[in-house]
């Protein structure tokens, strides 16, 4: 997340992040009770994981609580992070987690993933097409209208950038995550994950493509 | 990158959408493989409007402080009782601190929102930020930009700010004008896919405005063009406009040579020196400049590009300029945007 061609060509509301953080040293400051790494936490997590869950839900109050869910557990289960994959996928996961939680009864329709299987490889069809076409506002609506666990794993792989500096303070928001990272917090394969994006960009041109027709 | 198989992989393209692989390998084959560069274009589109959605999350609220009951953890459950509590309070403060320095000038003025303001970093130019999106409204030198999400941008442009508007009428190649051309060559006849009239001596790759030799320069994309830009086989030809008519004009090099252009309905034009009036409300909108205080955007180069083919995912991508004069950011900006888009 510190790589310096994603931040300056990133999305920006607001202050860069501080270079060379050490995410695991705050972990361990938190473990230790340090509130003030804590409120570090939140600071630079935060907003991340508000992001990716609203993203999912598309409900701002239950998003909330589910990131006081989140920071509460990483108050109390720091200690539980291994360095086994990044600090912003680990929290990403616990997010998934108590997402999952919240939801549970009426649990995320995964759409199969395997659909696209027979779709030939090449020359592309009038919804992709409907990809090259797309006005920026048309395609933030369309991924509103997506499948949540499409949301999901384009949040995920896209959803990295910067708000921050200047007059509006700031920091590191969306997950933006590496494809085998994405697959840790998924809990299933990167050819999975693969698939899923493949299938999520798919119902999006197919969205866009019905609503250029309906124009 | 499978090697039995010569376009780029998924891994490969997700990669360059997210600029964490675009290693040079990828690069290379995106500047000569139209299909991947097609296929990448998606992909940015994608990744822009993921990028859109996320970044107009709300601010975040202080958190509440959890009931007791959530606090239950056996080992830890006497200290953290405590002092879970206060770290939510600073939590809060946290919160509070953030959403203070988002609104901190809460009477936001000049109709923008007093939310999040979408804006994207230029590189090369120390401060420069950049609005896309959707123009909403032109009052004088004043631009309100729809972002992505809703959230308006109000842009001043400033009285030296470069504006430029592509998919201009051929009737804007007027004799005299300076512009540079992109097309294919055939014999010694440029059929023009693209024309920016204005100056535009950043788009020829040799630097220097002209073709060294020959009547035209090989666009060479590692140094001018954006690689997805760069058409296959296109040729780009930088003078001044003569003969200009219905189907066609001629380029007058520096160096007195002359080229013949022809044009058709589906050649690009791009005004680079246009004015505020000439703005097309409705169309998509990038505005490049400074934020001021009172949080508007201060534009040193303000560009529409081409109606129904504006938008190739880079508006949310990294664009990268040469200086800090209103003609560097122009022109990166319309080397980024519309010519070849």
């Amino acid at each position: 997340m510190n790589d310096p061609h994603r931040e300056a060509g990133a999305t920006i509301l607001a202050v860069a992040r501080a270079p060379g953080r050490d995410d695991a040293q705050l972990l361990r400051r938190i473990g230790q009770g340090d509130e003030n790494a804590m409120a570090e936490f939140y600071r630079e997590h935060g907003r991340a994981v508000l992001a990716q869950v609203l993203l999912v839900t598309g409900e701002r109050a239950l998003a909330e609580e589910i990131v006081q869910d989140t920071m509460l557990a990483v108050w109390r289960g720091s200690g539980s992070f291994r360095g086994e994959s990044s600090v912003r996928s680990w929290v990403i996961a616990i997010a998934r987690h108590k997402t999952r939680d919240r939801l549970r009864g009426h649990r995320l329709r995964v759409v199969d993933d395997t659909f696209l299987a027979d779709l030939p490889s090449t020359g592309p069809g009038p919804e992709v097409m409907a990809l090259d076409r797309a006005e920026l506002a048309e395609v933030t609506g369309a991924i509103r209208e997506l499948a949540p666990p499409h949301r999901e794993v384009l949040g995920l792989v896209f959803g990295g950038g910067v708000f921050g500096g200047g007059v509006f303070g700031g920091g590191v928001f969306g997950a933006g995550l590496s494809l085998p990272e994405v697959a840790a917090v998924l809990e299933i394969p990167v050819g999975t994950v693969k698939s899923r994006l493949t299938a999520a960009r798919a119902a999006l041109s197919k969205i866009l493509n019905e609503k250029g027709q309906s124009r | 990158m499978n090697t039995d198989f010569p376009h780029l992989d998924l891994t490969d393209l997700i990669g360059a959408a997210t600029g964490q692989d675009a290693d040079n390998r990828v690069t290379a084959h995106l500047a000569g493989c139209a299909d991947c560069r097609a296929e990448a274009d998606r992909w940015n589109v994608v990744a822009a409007g993921v990028r859109g959605l996320v970044a107009d999350t709300p601010e975040m609220r202080p958190l509440a402080r959890p009931r007791r009951h959530m606090l239950a953890d056996p080992r830890r459950r006497t200290t953290l009782a405590a002092g879970a509590a206060a770290a939510l309070v600073v939590l809060g403060g946290a919160g509070y601190g953030a959403t203070a320095a988002l609104t901190g000038h809460a009477a936001a003025q000049d109709g923008t929102s007093d939310n999040a303001v979408l804006l994207t970093v230029v590189r090369g130019c120390a401060g420069l930020k950049m609005a896309t999106g959707t123009l909403a409204a032109v009052n004088g030198d004043r631009l309100v930009i729809d972002t992505p999400g809703g959230r308006p941008v109000t842009v001043i442009v400033t009285p030296s700010a470069m504006v430029s508007i592509s998919g201009a009428s051929l009737s804007d190649i007027t004799d005299g004008a300076p512009v540079t051309v992109m097309g294919a060559r055939s014999g010694a006849t440029l059929a023009a896919d693209a024309v920016t009239v204005g100056q535009t001596k950043s788009l020829i790759s040799n630097g220097g405005g002209q073709p060294t030799r020959g009547v035209t320069a090989k666009a060479r994309p590692s140094q001018a063009l954006p690689q997805p830009l760069v058409p296959d086989k296109a040729d780009i030809v930088a003078g001044t406009v003569a003969d200009a008519g219905a189907a066609g004009f001629t380029v007058v090099t520096s160096t007195g040579g002359r080229v013949q252009v022809t044009t058709s309905g589906g050649t690009l034009v791009t005004v680079m020196h246009g004015s505020v009036g000439e703005l097309r409300v409705g169309a998509t909108t990038i505005a490049a400049g400074y934020v001021e205080p009172n949080r508007t955007l201060s534009a040193t180069a303000v560009l529409q590009p081409q109606p129904k083919k504006p938008f190739s995912g880079r508006s949310q991508g990294t664009v990268t300029v040469n200086g800090c004069s209103p003609t560097s950011i122009d022109n990166a900006l319309t080397t980024a945007f519309a010519v070849g888009a």
